[in-house]
């Protein structure tokens, strides 16, 4: 293996800043006679620490900045509810009541507004992507869409199998189903978070125009609320479904207490946050502030 | 490790320390010091990986020149964590010492 080619162990900023310098320090120890193989050895190892290192220092900073969080968090739990939620609803018997039937169409209701809400978003920027990608951006998200289309494929593959064993019909159910079952929904919640990451790390790059930029942060901000919605209608239909459910009754209740509290404020300040940023701009392109951070942060 | 698998004081972030504080180095020179004075053979990524470190928390710094072979220097906040972690290991080796009465203080 060639010194050079050891630095693909570490991380690309890494790279970047000590790269030449343990390069330089490789060639030393081998004109040394150092052994190569123990050199190399020294050199992975250390690279995967720094990747280690650096992936500890991402989650930190996810967990430590609440809107960013926020964001990804809601995106995937709105994923997740609508990708498993559409497909394994149980439609309401004859002698259901008719206020579970109402509860089960708010559910609904939500999980659709919910995706209107990803979609919208997703839509606002797409001009935008389309002259990132058009500017020759491909490259750098190419990675994280690969990646992302990965464990799409996966999960597909995986739903396929899944839905030719006949599951909901078996009583003994096999380890090799419920395995099968556990790596699907595993593939389907990497998958729809990776897309999360991709989305979120392109929309670093765009070039967004006020107008968008406002709306985006407004659909930022009933996003979170359309979400909790969503959970508290869903605990709360399922209560409904199971009256033993107390857990999820009280889970129902705390959310949708909360959808009532926090939203109003978390709305009005994002309008207020647009209209600022519109009139600031007064008609003139702006470019997207977290991709113009003095110190921001490396990609690997 | 020694044979007794007792730890030595081979921590590669102090023994940067210990090689900058006589003046500024650059990668090599101070893997050749740290087997000289300590007798530990640094990889190149453990002793990269110190440094990175160490640049961090603003214990060493980088100076100007060659970019392939750029020399570090210590700064006063990392001076002062090594006389701080030397301190320490005085106080252990003199405690040590004296318990065995190999050393009168």
């Amino acid at each position: 293996m060639k010194p050079a080619s050891l630095l693909r162990w570490y991380p690309r900023a890494w790279r970047e800043r000590y790269g030449e310098e343990l390069l330089a320090l490789i060639q030393d120890n081998l004109a040394e006679g150092r052994r190569a193989w123990r050199l190399q050895l020294s050199v992975i190892w250390g690279g995967l620490g720094e990747r280690g290192r650096q992936a500890r220092h991402a989650a930190t900073a996810v967990f430590k900045r609440p809107d960013r969080s926020d964001k990804e968090g809601t995106i995937l739990a709105a994923g997740l509810i609508c990708g498993f939620g559409l497909g394994g609803f149980p439609s309401p018997s004859s002698a259901t009541r008719a206020w579970q039937v109402v509860a089960l169409d708010a559910v609904l209701a939500a999980v659709a507004l919910t995706g209107a809400l990803v979609l919208a978003g997703g839509l606002a920027a797409l001009p935008a992507l389309v002259r990132f990608l058009r500017a020759g951006g491909w490259p750098k998200i190419r990675r994280r869409v690969g990646w992302a289309a990965g464990a799409t494929a996966a999960a597909a593959g995986g739903l396929v199998l899944v839905s030719d064993s006949d599951w909901p019909a078996q009583r003994n159910v096999s380890w090799t189903l419920l395995a099968g079952l556990l790596v699907t929904g595993l593939a389907m919640a990497g998958a729809i978070g990776l897309w999360s990451a991709t989305a979120t790390a392109s929309a670093r790059h765009l070039t967004l125009t006020p107008r968008v930029r406002a709306a985006q942060l407004v659909l930022g901000a009933v996003l979170p609320t359309a979400v909790r919605a969503m959970v508290a209608t869903f605990a709360l239909w399922w209560a409904a479904m199971h009256p033993s459910s107390i857990t999820l009754l009280v889970l129902g209740l705390v959310n949708a207490a909360m959808v009532i509290v926090l939203a109003p404020g978390r709305i009005g300040r994002a309008v207020r946050l647009g209209r600022r940023l519109r009139s600031a701009a007064s008609g003139a392109m702006i470019i997207n502030p977290s991709a113009h951070r003095p110190h921001g942060r490396h990609r690997a | 490790m020694s044979p007794s698998g007792l730890r030595r004081p081979n921590d590669p972030p102090l023994l940067i320390l210990v090689s900058l504080a006589d003046g500024p180095k650059h990668g090599h020179a101070l893997a050749k010091d740290i087997e000289g004075f300590a007798g530990v053979r640094l990889g190149p990524g453990a002793l990269y990986g110190a440094i990175t470190r160490l640049v961090e928390r603003g214990l060493i710094e980088p100076l100007g020149g060659d970019d392939r072979r750029r020399p570090y220097r210590i700064t006063p906040p990392g001076s002062a964590a090594l006389a701080e972690a030397l301190a320490d290991m005085r106080r252990v080796t003199r405690a040590g010492l004296a318990r065995l009465r190999l050393d009168p203080a």
